[in-house]
């Protein structure tokens, strides 16, 4: 039980439109910023921070989802297939989570996203390789799609490749997702980009289509522990769904270039952050 | 409507039905004067909808939530229907696959 008072909710209505507008931007739910600033400034309890972080996550994707499939930017056969993955991953995580070392995955999964975030800026002028070969189940599934590129005027045409590689990287960021607190988009959106080489944007739209599913199957079980406090929940779902609008806009006019240098300073902030934390160096995650 | 409208407008609606509920009951806390909501486990469907009608600031909150949790499964099946009436068997597939594992994860409360 937490006394929150209104100047709390006007203040996490605030920083969750900030939450919302970065979510909807890097196809992340946002939780990454939520929970810290929940559990260290509003002194919120932790599960109470992750109950009403996960439910804002829901409303983060949701809010984005509906502007960027109307768009055509989100892939969504893809992201319904990746979802086999994802959910998977997910129940699988529920019951094996507890017998994998956290720390040692820290530190792994912190590591190969600092590797992913130096390809990621170093490739960021390459967005839309040429010579991207559909493999054979991208074209049993006809994943291959189109997108309106915005600030170059133009459609950009672009096939998916190692789809079953990606498929299994979906499938482990499930598992550790619950395990890490940390998961589903930091994850998708890399792979996506780096492994099966869907433009950036794209993988953004996509990986926000896919985390509704995943966080409101999380939510259902914070829910029913009553990890889910009222006046927390309430102003995060009207800020985020704010705050996503916001970020789709904004993704539309940014140069993929930009979009990519930016998710990629975040990423290496996040990955230093989990090395840290595996580590058991305290640090804000 | 071809499938991208129906999802965009399914999520924008539940959304938007989950936000304005969160509203009505924010306002309704502040109404009552700011009273202490503590995190109550699942009281019920129906039980929600009591609450949330007498204008229960909690209630309606709780509605919301419930709403909003609804929104993405709702799209998933949607999805389902739409595919099947194109009689695109693999996306059908696809696309219960996800429907029964987060169904099974809904109801059996493993999903962490």
């Amino acid at each position: 039980m937490i006394a929150v008072g209104l100047t709390e909710v006007v203040v996490i209505l605030l920083v969750s439109v900030l939450a919302g507008f970065i979510g909807a931007m890097f196809g992340l739910g946002g939780g990454i910023l939520i929970i810290p600033f929940l559990t260290l400034v509003e002194g919120v309890p932790v599960p109470l921070a992750v109950g009403a972080s996960i439910v804002s996550v829901v409303a983060t994707s949701s809010s984005s989802a509906a502007t960027y499939v109307r768009d055509r930017l989100t892939n969504i056969r893809l992201g319904m297939f990746l979802e086999i993955g994802a959910v998977a991953g997910a129940i699988t995580g529920a019951f094996v989570s507890v017998f994998l070392p956290a720390a040692a995955l820290f530190i792994l999964f912190g590591m190969l996203l600092l590797y992913a975030t130096t390809v990621m800026i170093r490739s960021r002028r390459l967005d839309f390789p040429s010579t991207v070969f559909p493999d054979r189940t991208a074209t049993l599934l006809g994943l291959g799609g189109q997108y309106e590129e915005h600030t170059k005027n133009t459609v950009v045409k672009y096939e998916v490749t190692r789809t079953p590689i990606t498929l299994f990287v979906a499938y482990f960021a499930g598992i550790v997702s619950g395990l890490l607190g940390v998961g589903g988009g930091i994850i998708y959106v890399p792979t996506m980009n780096l492994v099966s080489k869907i433009p950036v944007k794209v993988a953004s739209a996509t990986s926000n289509f896919m985390i509704g599913v995943t966080a409101a199957a999380s939510a259902s079980v914070y829910l029913f522990r009553g990890d889910v406090d009222p006046i927390l929940t309430a102003p995060l779902i009207i800020g985020v769904a704010g705050g996503a609008i916001l970020g789709t806009r904004i993704l539309k006019l940014t140069p993929p270039t930009r979009v990519k240098l930016a998710f990629g300073l975040l990423l290496a902030a996040i990955s230093i952050l989990m090395i840290l934390k595996g580590f058991n160096i305290p640090v804000v995650l | 409507m071809d499938l991208n409208r129906l999802i965009s407008y399914s999520l924008r609606i539940g959304v938007l039905t989950s936000a304005l509920l969160s509203l009505v009951g924010l306002t309704a806390w502040v109404a009552t004067g700011y009273p202490n909501l503590s995190a109550v486990s699942g009281s019920g469907v129906t039980g929600t909808i009591a609450s949330a009608a007498s204008g229960n600031a909690a209630g309606l909150i709780y509605l919301a939530v419930a709403v909003l949790v609804a929104t993405p499964v709702f799209r998933v099946a949607l999805s389902t229907f739409y595919f099947a009436r194109d009689k695109d068997k693999r996306y059908v597939l696809i696309t219960l696959a996800v429907l029964s594992m987060l169904m099974f994860a809904l109801f059996s409360g493993v999903s962490g």
